[in-house]
């Protein structure tokens, strides 16, 4: 170009070839359609079962479809407020009516029956359902949808976290609880709080001591005192009022005294007249675990709805639960007046509060559910601080040359090698090692929670360790250049940043804890139990044991149905599970 | 205050005259810093040709010469930055307040409170303005009002007017230069004797530069500045004293600015500095 030749001119390019690269780009793209296709059809077929779907009237269906999913779908497409945006959606869903019924119509006919399948059924799985989930996304990108999402969030979040600690309750001593808590933690926060109001750095240091101290003391009270108040004002007091407090707390920082006062004090006031008067006032709910599920959601809400009205902005999308609930009721009603005939699921209020019965009518996880929920949270404690304890030390404090760099580099390859060896190898070792040698005994809560956390931990590990790294060098430099101690870097600088990929990396690993059959069955847990655990060293089972017994029975309601309720019922709680720890990683990583 | 601004230069050594003829013009009789016969290795690659310099009290000493000359080298010597750096050895002393920072008995992170860093590419954390500047109280305990001196702190780095209905928000918010200030603003939130910057400039555009040059002429009536720079116009401008290294970590020539500007003794020094070599 620069030198000028004869012409000036290029006659030709030439051609360069692409038809590796575009046979490639096609390949990947089949194998991962097809991976996914495997998995959809699947999920689709389980949801089928365990709803009884197959045996759904069309028209108890099309009740549904126009009070519920419409009106949602309308909300969706409210808050995104883009005209060409809808204009798609109406073309998506009335096309794909069209085209799923066709096609339908048409394998039907030349092709063979499909199993459990109608067309009805079809255009809800195959054009209903994605296009709901595009919605609800581009939904959420508008200030009404977010504020309506954020809203059902909090609310099905805090009902589901007040279910989960009043589970937990039923293995750990609330007595206990109390002592420590009024012992150790309190005091302790009172020093802390005296001494950063008056400036006594003595009273902040002393707080740590004071609440071992004082925990310490609660499990010698424990043995010597009888007499305790009633769970409910257990409840109230150890975990109602601190949450109330923390939401007032949270409030008065963004906004008035008034404000905080009304977003703590009127959920705690509901959740304590629900909770302690409740039943007798014949409301049908009542008691300790009512108190602490309105606590919970209620606190939360409120200081949302303040930080909602106080934005100004999407007040509307307040009203997306109540256009749900309303939805729902008005279908129900609606089946009721012309009397369709309503499917009975299996996944029901009694298969989740019931225990197993030999009659698959009556068959019911309740006992698994709790069994699970406390391994969860048990492993989940355990492999979070033993990951982030190793990894720290490995990436922060060990050096990379000399004899500690080699041992160090030997340790991370048993590390990464342990992460591979088989699931029933580790029950062989929670067996002999927790069961026997330990003996905190066969299929114990104990036992495989520490089984299950030696399974995960070179997961976490490994990804903390990743996350660790990834945080960038200049922070650490920076916060050494100031006088920081490894400590204080570590603590102030890298594990802020690096928490949201921990926590990430504890995500996944925990999903995998919670699935994991073949240890479990090696370190003795039943595979039934009919009443759920009443302490960490009593018999218990977990949904995956369950769903497994249930899989071999001989009945075929047990095996299509109820086997397909377990499934969907512990999908459920893995992805609400992984769903509040993501939306709180994001959280993390939009609070730097 | 400097008038770079309002003269522009037309030449390296009529902008020096102009800068460093400021109100600092005659020599410090105290000495913050001093090197004697300082030596560093990489492994088996000596990065610092047995040095020796002193360093005068609130002044800003220029660090200049090529890639690799051993300048940032140096610089994180004085704080024992290169502690972290595992292949690295130093021999000879750096004598701090009169005292040899590489003594058996000095704690390196002690040292680093007393002596601040602003690095070449701005690295402030992932935190808000306020636990930014405040980050070195922090973890020093200490127990004055925090507030205030996060506020003198951010006048210091002249960033106070920009950032002040916004301190709850991150440091990572801010442009370039201004994250290049709140670094600073940070440095010298603890109070310490002596700031070393690492090319603070190198990496922000000539407004944001100008910038901070104003603001290290102000930093040195009260702390003692040493910065490295591959500016040699910026050298001229801010400092009051330069040190030139040359490949193969030798100090060539360390004297007045103006002398080193105007008439250095070494030809290899002037080739450098009128850009013939380098």
């Amino acid at each position: 170009m620069a030198t000028d030749t004869d012409t000036g001119r290029v006659e030709e390019f030439g051609e360069v070839s692409r038809v590796r690269g575009i046979a490639f780009e096609y390949l990947s793209l089949g194998a991962s359609v097809l991976g996914i296709f495997a998995l959809a059809v699947l999920l689709i077929y389980v949801t089928i079962d365990a709803f009884d779907l197959a045996n759904a009237n069309p028209l108890w269906l099309l009740t549904y479809f126009l009070t519920l999913v419409v009106p949602f779908l309308g909300f969706c497409l409210y808050s995104a407020r883009d005209r060409t945006l809808t204009r798609r959606a109406v073309t998506v869903a009335g096309g794909g009516l069209v085209a799923v019924a066709v096609a339908f119509t048409l394998v039907e006919t030349f092709v063979g029956q499909v199993p459990r399948l109608n067309w009805q059924l079809t255009y809800l799985f195959v054009v209903i359902i994605p296009l709901t989930g595009y919605l609800v996304y581009m939904g959420a990108r508008g200030r009404p949808g977010s504020v309506g999402f954020g809203m059902v969030g909090r609310l099905i979040g805090g009902t589901a976290i007040g279910l989960a600690f009043s589970v937990l309750f039923l293995v750990f001593d609330e007595r206990l609880w109390f002592l420590a808590y009024t012992l150790g933690i309190v005091p302790a926060l009172l020093a802390y709080a005296y001494g950063r109001l008056r400036d006594t750095p003595a009273a902040v240091t002393a707080a740590l001591p004071i609440s071992i101290l004082g925990m310490v003391l609660a499990v010698f009270v424990r043995e010597v005192l009888r007499t305790y108040p009633t769970t409910a004002f257990i409840y109230l007091w150890t975990l109602a009022i601190p949450i109330a407090a923390a939401g007032a707390v949270v409030v008065n920082g963004r906004g008035s005294r008034t404000a905080a006062l009304t977003a703590g004090g009127v959920p705690l006031a509901l959740a304590t007249a629900v909770g302690l008067f409740g039943r007798a006032a014949g409301l049908g709910v009542g008691g300790p675990n009512a108190l602490l599920v309105i606590a919970v959601t209620g606190v939360p809400v409120a200081a949302y709805l303040h930080r909602v009205f106080d934005v100004g902005e999407g007040v509307s999308g307040l009203g997306l639960p109540v256009l749900l609930v309303a939805g729902a009721l008005a279908g129900a009603f609606l089946v009721e007046l012309f009397g369709i005939p309503t499917p009975s699921p299996w996944v029901s209020e009694t298969f989740l509060t019931e225990a197993p019965s030999r009659t698959a009518t009556e068959a019911g996880l309740y006992p698994a559910i709790v069994g699970s929920v406390i391994i969860i949270a048990m492993v989940a404690v355990l492999s979070f601080a033993l990951g982030v304890a190793t990894s720290v030390f490995l990436e922060e404090y060990t050096a990379d040359t000399g004899v500690v760099g080699a041992l160090t580099r030997l340790l991370q390859i048993n590390i990464a090698n342990l992460a591979a060896v088989p699931s029933v190898v580790y029950g062989l070792l929670g067996l002999g090692l927790f069961a026997n040698l330990l003996g905190f005994g066969f299929g114990t809560a104990v036992t495989v929670s520490l089984t299950l956390s030696l399974l995960i931990l070179p997961i976490t590990i490994i990804s903390a360790q990743e996350a660790i790294r990834s945080v960038p060098d200049d922070l650490r430099r920076g916060s050494d250049a100031m006088g920081a101690t490894r400590w204080q870097t570590t603590k102030n600088v890298v594990l802020p940043e690096a928490f949201p990929g921990i926590l990430t990396g504890t995500i996944l690993a925990l999903g995998r804890a919670i699935g994991e059959t073949a240890p479990l069955i090696m370190v003795g847990a039943a595979t039934t139990v009919f009443s759920p655990p009443s302490s960490l060293f009593s018999k218990f089972s977990a949904m995956p044991m369950q769903i497994y017994a249930w899989a071999n029975f001989p009945q075929a309601e047990f095996r299509y149905g109820v086997v397909a309720a377990g499934v969907i019922t512990l999908l459920i709680i893995l992805i609400g599970m992984n769903g509040t720890a993501i939306l709180l990683r994001n959280r993390a990583e939009r609070g730097n | 205050m400097s008038n770079t601004e309002t003269k522009p230069s037309d030449s390296l050594i009529t902008t020096d005259v102009e800068t460093g003829s400021n109100d600092r013009t005659a020599p410090s009789d105290r000495t913050a810093v001093a090197a004697r016969d300082l030596n560093v290795f990489y492994g088996d690659e000596q990065a610092i040709d047995d040095v020796s310099m002193e360093i005068p009290e609130k002044r800003v000493t220029a660090l200049i010469g090529p890639s690799g000359c051993g300048k940032s080298t140096f610089l994180r010597c004085i704080n024992r930055m290169n502690d972290m750096i595992e292949v690295c050895r130093v021999e000879g002393d750096i004598e701090f307040g009169g005292k040899n920072v590489y003594d058996d008995d000095v704690d390196p992170v002690a040292l680093r409170r007393k002596i601040g860093m602003v690095f070449q590419k701005p690295n402030p954390f992932p935190k808000s303005i306020r636990d930014n500047v405040a980050y070195g109280l922090k973890i020093q305990g200490f127990d004055g009002d925090v507030d205030e001196r996060v506020e003198e702190s951010l006048k210091g780095a002249a960033l106070w007017d920009e950032v002040k209905d916004q301190l709850g928000s991150s440091g990572l918010d801010l442009s370039g230069g201004q994250q290049q200030r709140l670094c600073i603003a940070r440095a010298i939130a603890p109070d310490p004797e002596v700031i070393l910057m690492d090319e603070p400039t190198s990496a922000l555009d000539p407004v944001a530069a100008s910038k901070i040059e104003d603001l290290i002429d102000d930093l040195a009536e009260e702390y003692t500045v040493i910065i490295v720079t591959h500016n040699m116009q910026q050298a001229a401008r801010i400092s009051d004293r330069t040190a030139v290294f040359l490949t193969g970590g030798r100090l060539v020539e360390y004297d007045d600015t103006t002398k080193i500007f105007e008439d250095p003794e070494e030809q290899r020094v002037e080739d450098y500095i009128t850009g013939k070599f380098g």
